[in-house]
């Protein structure tokens, strides 16, 4: 390999306005990152400061019942996305840039048993027969550590607990191998302990799958051991970014440090001394 | 499931025993009464009028009346209507055919518009949403009866050609029966349509902005497939309970329905017998009515419980 990998998402100068009332409102302030194929790079950053947005601006996503515009460029293994017809858009998302939600008690369909809900994606996506998916899907189940796997699909969401619905989705966001998969907080809605056991599944997928990995959080302490690089987000800019340890160990920006000092134990546990 | 369904069968009983009494005071407590509407303005003297009450058992104290109807109705005779001297049955079954399809009819109309408008008005929002939504205040604002009058109006007018007025049996002609049905059905599904479109969309809005709408759009979904098996089908449980429950207003509506389009169904049959004082036969008709309703919302739970996994009654 010579240098730098080429990128695998590459972002210029990206904003995006919500439309209201007619009065724009501006949330993301033309940042600009990247994330190199198989990269895991972490997004930290108070509530609000516009990581969802800047997520979802990259599936093109537009929260449901407001006007968002997109401005800047998103190229994504060498083609832009905001020129992309939505069809072609429709394509892009769940195959090869998948995305894991922040509340997994809402994120799946109740109404719709749990395996169909992994078998509509890779029947759209794979073109297989509905019960050539199940098969999948089963396996995808058992990859994400649900016992019973070929059982447990045909029960509902209500059925299952936070952590188990996180792995769901997680089995879902994975089922087409994406290059790219997205979390948006996916542990924040979690207790600690079973935080702890997704955020080792994502790791390990990753891996696996050789994906990379855009992780959102607006807690130091999950970044920590997960990711090689950061971006810090505040209000609609970056403002810092660099490798892990470096930021760990001497964060230039105000914020930064803030955001540290917020996370008291992280030097200690990270490297006891 | 069984369980529940017997437990909501065996509810309606006791439910059913109170509509009877109330069925039952309510016609005693009407000024007048068969005798004297029957006489109409015609000098009767009172030794005849009190022959006839006696014929007809009403000079019994009211509860013994109300022993004797309830004994025969629990073994499913309703008694002989005053009027014809006909049993009660034998006239209520057809006209109940006749309402019931009229009532289905319009309940599917009823499904069928406020399903769309709804689901236009929360899926296409701006000017669509604008126009459903002036016309379901507008509908609501208009009681059925005036929609069924403008309607037999119009055509009476302009259409004078097309007989209206003409119910056509539906063992004669199923086709034509349908046809004649049609205008009554519709003025007498309007208001039922607001109702069922204002919730349709209310549904329809409040999933949309549920995440797994956003998840399934991150699957990269096709709209139809999130449409239908994300949308529709999380918004059909609460359309299905309302839609349901209007059930009982429509077979109210039928009354001044069919009374205005002469058709000979149960309403018709129940305005008659209100104004000849026609105690059985009314007594049957709320009887009948009442048990159809709770009927109704049995089924309704039971399609709820169909619909939507998490609803289990055990
Ligand atoms: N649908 C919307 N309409 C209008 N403004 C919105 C909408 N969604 C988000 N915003 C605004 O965009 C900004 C960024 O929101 P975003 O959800 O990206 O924050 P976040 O960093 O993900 O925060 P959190 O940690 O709470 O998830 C916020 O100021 C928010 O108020
Ligand atoms: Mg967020």
């Amino acid at each position: 390999m010579t240098g730098k990998p080429a990128s695998l998402l590459e972002v210029r100068d990206l904003t995006a306005t919500f439309h209201r009332d007619g009065a724009p409102s501006r949330v993301v302030n033309g940042i600009s990152f990247d994330i190199a194929p198989g990269e895991a790079v972490g997004f930290v950053g108070e509530s609000g400061s516009g990581k969802s947005v800047t997520a979802r601006a990259v599936m093109r996503l537009a929260p449901e019942g407001s006007s968002i515009e997109w401005g800047g460029r998103i190229r994504f293994q060498g083609q832009e996305l905001l020129s992309l017809t939505e069809r072609e858009m429709r394509d892009v998302r769940g195959r090869r840039i998948a995305m894991v939600f922040q509340d997994p008690m809402a994120s799946l369909n109740p109404v719709m048993s749990v395996g169909a809900q992994i078998d509509d994606m890779l029947v759209r996506h794979t073109g297989v027969s509905t019960r050539a998916a199940r098969k999948r899907t089963v396996e995808l189940l058992g990859l994400v550590g649900i016992r019973d796997p070929a059982i447990r699909a045909d029960d509902f969401p209500h059925q299952f607990s936070g952590g188990m619905r996180q792995r769901v989705l997680i089995a879902i966001s994975v089922s087409c191998q994406p290059d790219l998969l997205i979390a948006d907080e996916p542990t924040t809605a979690l207790d600690v302990t079973v935080q702890a056991q997704i955020l080792r599944l994502l790791m390990r997928l990753r891996r696996e799958l050789g994906m990379a990995l855009m992780l959102i959080t607006h807690d130091f302490g999950v970044i920590a051991g997960m990711v090689e690089r950061v971006y810090v987000m505040h209000r609609g800019d970056i403002v810092e970014s660099g490798e892990v340890d470096t930021l760990f160990a001497a964060p230039k920006h105000a914020y930064t440090q803030a955001l540290l000092a917020a996370v008291p134990r992280i030097e200690s546990t990270r490297r006891p001394a | 499931m069984l369980r529940m369904i017997l437990v909501r069968l065996a509810l309606t009983v006791p439910i059913l025993f109170g509509v009877s009494i109330i069925a039952f005071g309510l016609m005693r407590a009407l000024p007048g009464d068969f005798v004297l509407a029957a006489a109409g303005t015609t000098a009767v003297s009172d030794e005849v009028l009190a022959v006839t009450r006696r014929n007809l058992g009403l000079d019994r104290p009211i509860w013994e009346q109300y022993g004797i109807w309830l004994g025969n109705a629990l073994a499913g005779d309703l008694g002989t209507s005053f009027a014809t001297k006909k049993s009660v049955v034998s006239e209520l079954l057809p006209r109940l055919a006749v309402t019931a399809e009229l009532t289905l009819m319009a309940g599917l109309l009823a499904m069928l518009m406020g399903a769309t408008t709804g689901l236009a008005s929360a899926r296409l929002r701006g000017r669509t949403d604008w126009v459903v939504r002036g016309l379901n205040s507008l509908l609501l604002a208009v009681p059925n009866f005036v929609v069924a009058t403008l309607i037999v109006l119009l055509f009476g007018l302009y259409f004078p050609t097309i007989g209206i007025f003409n119910y056509v049996p539906f063992a004669r002609d199923p086709l034509g029966n349908i046809g004649s049905l049609l205008l009554p059905a519709l003025s007498l599904a309007l208001t039922v349509s607001v109702t069922v479109s204002e919730n349709t969309r209310a549904a329809v809005l409040e999933v949309s902005s549920q995440d797994y709408v956003m998840v399934a759009r991150a699957k990269g979904l096709l709209a139809r497939t999130i449409l239908g098996n994300y949308l529709v089908k999380n918004a059909l449980t609460p359309v299905i309970t309302v839609t349901g429950l209007q059930l009982a207003a429509l077979l109210g509506g039928s009354i001044l329905i069919e009374t205005i389009f002469t058709i000979p169904g149960m309403g018709q049959y129940l305005f008659d017998s209100v104004s000849r004082r026609d105690y059985p036969v009314i007594q049957a008709i709320v009887l009948v009515s009442s048990t159809i309703v709770l009927l109704m919302n049995v089924l309704v739970d039971i399609a709820y419980a169909r619909v939507d996994a998490r609803v289990s009654y055990d």
